[in-house]
């Protein structure tokens, strides 16, 4: 811009000098300089103000996980714990002394934790002790008063940023965040008349030539911090004349309308210290985090002297490709500290006897989750532009649980690998995906948009759309089970052979997994078992239609087809909406959306937004329970038994598997009263996968939930539930006369009232436990 | 609606009185419910449907009433009830929200947080969270009274008088338990 106009101003002058030749032509010309460089002053002075008083930098969204809430009793491990504290970059010490550090004897914790500013107000820093024992903290108290911390939430590991097309980054910090002495030694390194200069040094040129000079080469640049600044901030990297005297006429400007401490806390912010592959990292902020994995304000005087050094070629003095040179000058900024006393020569000396001291990664992965980072995009962008999302700075606060996130990463990989070498098949032919949520909240712990957890392409948890196949079933015998007058768990359902002919015609004969059809059994063993037969008789007698309008209520969106063989699950959903469809089951009947965000602040951490917990009754809490009832069932004795050899006998699951024509895919869908999973494999060539839900997706379910701290199991206790002793052959009440008799829950007053066969009570002998209840009477 | 100490004694007796009455089984975490500075359940209740600034104090849980909570969720309700009362309705709702994801379960929660968004003018969702807070407390008939004339208020602020009747006559059935 600046150059074009130069070059406009020299046409004017010529033609003019043309035109008005004359002996005063010299003085007119003078004069007609002076007004076109006032203009020109003008014009550099509007640009250096609009830029720096307007957004100084795009910054991108950055993204974090839900931060780790600490109280007495959380499940939670000294492992776990240890693995949260190594992601945050807390540094294990003997012991801690400043935020970010912690101290560990085998259960027992020390730790310093950071502040934060989160959503809800700004968490103190606190020194507190940790013990755990059996799988839980079991205490939290103040280090220094030893008195019961209640609950404390530690800064939350940052999953990821979005990013606009040229990756720009930075940390931004205000002055009085950074220290004292490391803009001191700053200006000491860089500039320093910087507190008495009005931008540009003569001193500091002289300096600088007089030094070169002695030096034979570039050793000292003179610019000022105002100068560098200027030609960061507003100039291209071109070395000429023009540009030069920009840069001294903007930072004469720039000194003008500014007080030092905006134009140094600008400068600390827009300073160029590195380069992560297509990322170029600016400002001492995020180069704290790239070099040392830490905030500033964490970092030993040798580390700001290497950043300080690093200044005058962040390249050329890259301390993880060029050590040596990194030392040598970080060590001549501490010699010179020590010389003006800004440091004390004893220090200097034990600074300069650390090793550089940088984090060992060479490259940090700037996505930390690429499957769960492109849900967090798709659900800004119905709230955000692109262009806020990667330029206003936002902090994202997401409900991701990173432990639960590398547990599901860890799980999928390993046995998508073990089944593909115990069935003899290619390595990497299957896929898979999965989605943990949270059961009351609705809030995704973990996702798996494939088996590659650092593959940022196609998502199938958000985007791959395969039959359900018997994870729709749910829906059909929720159904049922909502008109209690017609059907209890206890109900017989025909699962003789079926031959449906459509009114066009078409004829649907489904067909059982085993090929064989099981007479008459009970509604809740149809659905344990999986049954097709039967359930595509229910479904018939219940009407498709109101079978849509159940999956309507469950939250399922898609366009449904009223054919038959939607009841066993010729829809195709994602492992997303299906989460979303068995939510409602698992949280009582009532619908929550499923959220991966909690909410965003803007740049200067005010609040714009919340993603408020919503819900929303879909289902009375009665039939809910009842095909729970069922799916626990599936669970224990059904198709989803398989999961006991992992799980504990006392964790109450309820579950479902799902299998298509042909193996194409597995499915599980399951959750206890914590979370929710759901798990997809099969293939992306959409061929046979070879695995039923039960020997694929369900492995997988089973590998991850074993992995997790589960609370104390208490059981669902629902209003308007009795339950019954019945004759599962039968469907009829039962007592001990019956050998196989179960007990199962009936919406109060639909359990049948005549007994079976085989109960004592009507042989008219006497039930003993009814003897006992005699006792009481 | 601040009450004094000795009212608020025979406040909490009388509740803890009504709340033995019931027989239903209840499960283990149950709650206790009292609030202090509240109107007892049946009797004509103006503190849900009143907008946030009508109040003068909101009173979540005083050690008295949830001493068997887990200490977290006790101290995030303190905190709740504070940023309320401060006028800091987004805030106490964020509080709850945490409270909810250590005790999902406990219905005080729920409850509490339903207050807040019918103080926010969001009768709608009010309603549903004092549903699920009921659906949380089977056989804790003074929660689930409480529950219904939240959900009267809310309901009134829909303008579904009818509606509205049926929840009060609910709660006050209830409380009669």
């Amino acid at each position: 811009m600046a150059k074009r106009r130069s070059r406009g101003r020299k046409k004017t002058r010529r033609k003019q000098a043309r035109r008005r030749p004359g002996s005063s032509w010299w003085l007119r010309l003078l004069l007609l300089l002076v007004v076109v460089l006032a203009a020109y002053v003008v014009y550099l002075d509007y640009q250096v103000r609009h830029q720096f008083d307007g957004k100084r930098w795009s910054l991108p969204a950055r993204v974090y996980a839900r931060p780790l809430e600490l109280y007495a009793g959380k499940p939670l491990t000294a492992e776990q714990f240890v693995t949260e504290l190594k992601s945050l970059h807390y540094r294990p010490v003997v012991a801690p002394r400043t935020a970010g550090q912690f101290s560990r004897n085998v259960n027992r914790f020390q730790l310093i934790s950071r502040a934060f500013d989160f959503w809800d107000g700004r968490e103190p820093p606190v020194n507190v002790r940790l013990q755990f024992s059996a799988g839980r903290l079991t205490a939290l108290t103040d280090a220094a008063s030893g008195s019961a911390i209640s609950l404390l939430r530690l800064d939350p590991v940052l999953v990821g940023s979005f990013y606009p097309a040229h990756i720009e980054d930075r940390v931004l910090l205000k002055l009085d965040e950074v220290p004292v002495s490391l803009t001191d030694a700053l200006i000491v390194i860089e500039d320093r008349d910087f507190y008495s200069h009005h931008g540009v040094s003569p001193s500091g040129v002289a300096r600088a030539l007089l030094a070169n000079i002695r030096a034979g080469g570039v050793v000292q640049g003179g610019s000022t911090l105002t100068q560098q600044l200027v030609k960061n901030f507003f100039l291209s990297s071109e070395r000429s004349l023009v540009r030069k005297f920009n840069e001294a006429i903007m930072s004469l400007l720039l000194e003008w309308h500014y007080d030092k401490d905006d134009i140094l806390e600008a400068y600390l912010n827009e300073v160029y210290l590195g380069q992560d592959g297509n990322r170029a990292i600016h400002g001492f902020g995020l180069a704290s985090h790239f070099y040392f994995e830490r905030p500033l304000a964490e970092l030993s005087v040798d580390q700001y002297a290497l950043l300080v050094g690093m200044v005058k070629g962040p390249s050329y003095y890259n301390p993880r490709r060029h050590p040596q040179r990194a030392l040598a000058r970080r060590n001549l900024v501490l010699e010179v500290m020590a010389d003006l006393q800004l440091i004390s020569a004893d220090e200097a000396a034990r600074a300069k006897a650390r090793p550089l001291g940088m984090s060992a990664r060479q490259r940090v992965a700037i996505n930390t989750f690429p499957a769960f980072l492109e849900l967090v995009r798709r659900q800004l962008q119905r709230d955000y532009r692109d262009e806020d999302i990667t330029s206003d700075g936002l902090s994202i606060f997401t409900t991701l649980d990173p432990q639960v996130q590398w547990q599901l990463e860890g799980v999928l990989g390993t046995r998508l690998a073990q089944l593909e070498r115990d069935r003899g098949m290619q390595a990497n032919t299957l896929e898979g995906a999965a989605v943990v949520t949270s059961v009351p909240g609705g809030e995704v712990l973990a996702l798996a948009g494939g088996r590659d957890p650092d593959f940022a392409g196609f998502n199938r948890a958000l985007d791959a759309r395969r039959q359900v196949g018997s994870l729709l079933k749910p829906a059909v015998y929720l159904t049922a089970l909502e008109q209690a007058g017609h059907y209890t768990l206890a109900t017989l359902l025909d699962d003789s052979p079926l031959t449906f002919t459509a009114r066009n015609g078409a004829v649907w004969e489904p067909d059982n997994y085993d090929k064989v059809s099981h007479g008459e059994v009970p509604l809740y063993q149809a659905l344990a078992h999986s049954y097709n037969i039967s359930t595509a008789r229910l479904g018939l007698d219940l009407g498709i239609d109101t079978i849509i309008d159940t999956l309507r209520r469950l939250g399922v969106e898609q366009s449904l087809k009223p054919y038959p063989s939607l009841v066993l699950g010729a829809v195709e959903m994602s492992p997303l909406q299906v989460a979303h469809m068995y939510q409602t089951f698992a949280s009582g009947g009532f619908r929550t959306p499923v959220r991966a965000i909690t909410a965003v602040l803007a740049a200067d951490k005010t609040p714009l937004q919340r993603y408020p917990l919503t819900v929303q009754s879909a289902i009375k809490p009665t039939a809910d329970f009842l095909v729970n009832t069922a799916m626990r069932l599936a669970a224990r004795e059904g198709t989803g038994r398989g999961m006991y050899q992992l799980l504990p006998d006392s964790l109450d699951v309820a579950g479902k598997t799902g299998t298509t024509d042909n193996l194409r895919d597995s499915w599980f869908a399951g959750f206890t009263d914590e979370r929710l999973g759901v798990v997809w494999i099969g293939r992306d060539d959409n061929k046979s996968s070879g695995l039923t839900g039960a020997s694929g997706a369900l492995r997988v379910w089973s590998d991850l939930f074993a992995r997790f701290n589960h609370g104390d199991q208490v059981p669902p206790v629902i209003e308007g539930i009795e339950f019954q002793q019945i004759d599962p052959g039968s469907g009829l009440l039962a007592d001990s006369g019956c050998p196989d008799a179960v007990q199962l829950p009936f919406i109060t007053g639909s359990a049948p009232q005549s007994y079976a066969a085989c109960a004592r009570g009507k042989r008219g002998l006497p039930d003993p436990v009814d003897w006992f209840k005699e006792l009481f009477q | 609606m601040k009450c004094l100490p000795v009212i608020c004694t025979a406040v909490l007796s009388v509740l803890f009185a009504l709340q033995g009455c019931s027989t239903t089984s209840s499960p283990s975490r149950a709650s206790t419910v009292i609030e202090q500075g509240e109107s007892l359940p049946g009797q004509p209740a103006n503190h849900p449907g009143q907008p946030a600034s009508a109040r003068t104090d909101v009173a979540y849980a005083t050690p008295a009433t949830v001493t068997h909570q887990p200490a977290a969720v006790v101290a995030l309700l303190k905190q709740a009830e504070g940023q309320a009362n401060a006028g800091e309705l987004d805030a106490a709702a964020a509080s709850l929200e945490r409270a909810i994801r250590i005790d999902p379960r406990n219905p005080l929660l729920w409850y509490h947080l339903a207050t807040i968004r019918l103080s926010q003018e969001n009768p709608a969702q009010a309603e549903q969270l004092a549903s699920k807070s009921n659906s949380l407390a089977p056989g804790n008939y003074v929660q689930q009274s409480r529950g219904w004339l939240l959900i009267a208020a809310a309901r009134r602020q829909q303008n579904n008088v009818a509606g509205a009747a049926s929840a009060e006559q609910r709660a006050r059935e209830l409380a009669a338990h």
